[in-house]
């Protein structure tokens, strides 16, 4: 049987108006979602990639109450957010990070307390609760230090910390590891791993493709506001051809060369990107059959300057063609 | 996974009072609130006896009134609202309406803070009258006259609720807060009656509680107080009429207020 999905969205849509002036007022629209339909099951970590402005904070924002859909419909934990917030505020957790939305001037431990009271905790529950935040975030030795004294990790660390509190169900994160240090962002991928463990859902938007590929059992791809592919990391790689890439460089190619590459076993679109006087082909295959060796024996000995690099596919790769794709 | 529930009334109470120790700590840590709290009514107070002086038997209440008045009402109108603002520039607002609590509850934990800063502040204003005169105000009735202070401070805050609703509505409500200011300290009768205003001005000073309020307190205060003509009982009434009417717009208007930052999306707008 289907499990309930924890995430459900259809067909959500969401413009932005905005007015420039104040005597002659200049009206803009944006439509930052353009139809995206979603589901996110429970216990698994659900990636969202697209490139700035593609809509995936919007989303985020939907989904986690703090933004109305135009149209459409979005269900969390069986609940409509739109027509019932209250309800699935204190199931779920929102990270928004950055250097903004915490009190500066007071510690780490009295921003927690302050939101622990607004989520409804329990006094005899409280401050056991903030103390076992702050050890899993890594915040206890400077738990009682003002924020403003905090660097930019630590203050995402305390976001996390807020977001994890009241113990939600389900867990949004907008790039949570933007502006760490590599040791602190590992932490953190590590910290999300481990509430996955505790029964908690994640979606997770980031720039990181890494990131995604390492945490992420199903992703999506956002890009002008439209959903561009969704599946597992492999099957995305299937989408954009295959799991081996070979990237072939040389002043120029003829048609008949792009031709015989395009013959070679499981080759199916070619990309071509410019770099100044060279150019690079991409080629993506599942075959075992497409290697170094194969394009080489392909191209003959036309090219003396020829450069050949093969390379599994990684979700860089992926990205790159689906965005460049909507993009064109 | 699910947080250890608690009854809803019981969380919002505790909301509101995380709301007042939130704004005791800030105030705490940062200094700049001592200017508004503690030195402008020692300012306020030196300035107000300077002006009545000897204008009657009773100048020392109405420099206490009019300086009372002066330092309450920014701190606990102008403050109210102001700390919404804060939350806005903070990046704070966005958090804070994504917890369960309606915001209302956490506006009413920022102002009754504010109620109590505003009367240290009224404190403060009494204790240097009375040092610069070197005299006990002759007040006719002491009780009378704290109580109607509380309830002037009361309909203060009730128009506060309604400020703090604005800065959720819009960040442009610093701006429209501030044009508004001088002509409502004047326009209520916080520094003089609004009986010395012209009549025209009358109908438009009673759509708010601390008009009825600040010409009670004075009938209560100053012996042949000549203020509105229908006295010191209807006053009450009206005080306590208008500031019902706030109290309940402002929990219309928050609920309108929160779904409608939710539909333009400027929550996060400072």
């Amino acid at each position: 049987m289907t499990p309930e999905p924890v995430i459900e969205a259809q067909a959500i849509r969401r413009v932005f108006e905005s007015r420039k002036g104040f005597l002659f007022t200049e009206r803009s629209r944006t439509e930052a979602l353009r139809g995206v339909d979603l589901r996110v099951d429970p216990g698994e970590i659900f990636g969202l990639l697209g490139p700035n402005g593609a809509g995936k904070t919007t989303l985020t924002k939907i989904l986690s109450t703090l933004l109305l859909p135009t149209s459409g419909q979005a269900r969390v934990l069986g609940i409509d957010v739109a027509r019932h917030p209250q309800a699935v505020r204190p199931r779920i957790g929102l990270v928004l990070g950055g250097e903004r939305g915490l009190y500066n001037r007071i510690s780490a431990r009295e921003n927690l307390r302050y939101f622990a009271d607004l989520f409804g905790l329990l006094p005899s529950d409280r401050d056991r609760r903030i103390q076992e935040v702050l050890d899993r975030v890594g915040l206890t030795e400077a738990a009682d230090r003002r924020v403003e004294e905090y660097s930019r990790g630590m203050k995402q660390k305390l976001h996390l910390a807020r977001g994890i509190l009241h113990r939600p169900e389900l867990l949004f994160l907008d790039e949570p590891t933007i502006g760490l240090d590599p040791k602190s962002a590992r932490e953190t991928r590590k910290l999300i791993r481990s509430l996955v463990s505790d029964g908690v859902t994640i979606f997770l938007t980031t720039h990181y493709m890494f990131e995604a590929e390492e945490l992420c059992q199903r992703l999506a791809i956002l890009s002008k506001g439209r959903i561009v592919a969704r599946d597992t990391v492999a099957g995305l790689r299937r989408l954009v051809g295959g799991d081996t890439t070979v990237e072939v460089e040389a002043y120029g190619f003829e048609d008949s060369e792009i031709e015989r590459l395009r013959q070679l076993p499981g080759v199916g679109r070619i990309l071509s990107e410019e770099f100044g006087p060279r150019l690079r082909l991409t080629l993506r295959s599942n075959s075992s059959e497409l290697n170094a060796g194969s394009v080489r024996a392909a191209l003959g000995a036309a090219h003396p300057d020829l450069t050949v690099r093969e390379r599994r596919t990684v979700l860089e790769d992926v990205y790159l063609d689906l965005v460049e794709e909507e993009a064109s | 996974m699910n947080a250890p529930a608690t009854p809803l009334t019981v969380s919002r109470f505790r909301s509101t009072a995380a709301s007042v120790r939130l704004s005791v700590l800030q105030f705490v840590a940062d200094p700049q609130w001592l200017i508004p709290s503690m030195i402008a009514p020692v300012i306020f107070g030196i300035v107000a006896y300077q002006l009545v002086l000897g204008s009657g038997p009773y100048f020392l209440v109405y420099a206490i009134l009019g300086a009372g008045m002066m330092s309450m009402w920014g701190q606990t109108l102008y403050g109210s609202g102001w700390a919404t603002g804060q939350d806005r520039v903070f990046g704070t607002l966005e958090p804070t309406l994504q917890a369960p609590t309606p915001y209302i509850y956490v506006v009413l934990g920022r102002i009754l803070w504010n109620v109590v800063s505003g009367l240290v502040g009224g404190a403060i204003v009494y204790g240097v009258v009375v040092a610069e005169s070197g005299q006990l105000p002759a007040v006719v009735n002491p009780l009378l006259f704290v109580v109607l202070f509380l309830f002037v401070m009361v309909t203060l805050a009730s128009v506060g609720v309604i400020l703090s609703a604005v800065y959720v509505y819009t960040r442009f409500a610093g701006f429209i807060q501030n044009i508004g200011e001088f002509a409502f300290y004047v326009g209520t009768g916080c520094m003089f009656p609004v009986i010395f205003l012209p009549w025209w001005t009358n109908p438009v000073s009673l759509v708010f509680p601390p008009t009825w309020a600040l010409d009670a307190l004075r009938y209560g205060s100053i012996p042949g107080y000549q203020g509105f003509a229908w006295g010191f009982g209807w006053d009450l009434v009206g005080a306590v009429a208008t500031m019902t009417a706030y109290l309940v717009l402002a929990g219309l208007i928050f609920h309108r207020v929160e779904r409608h930052v939710l539909e333009v999306g400027t929550l996060g707008d400072y």
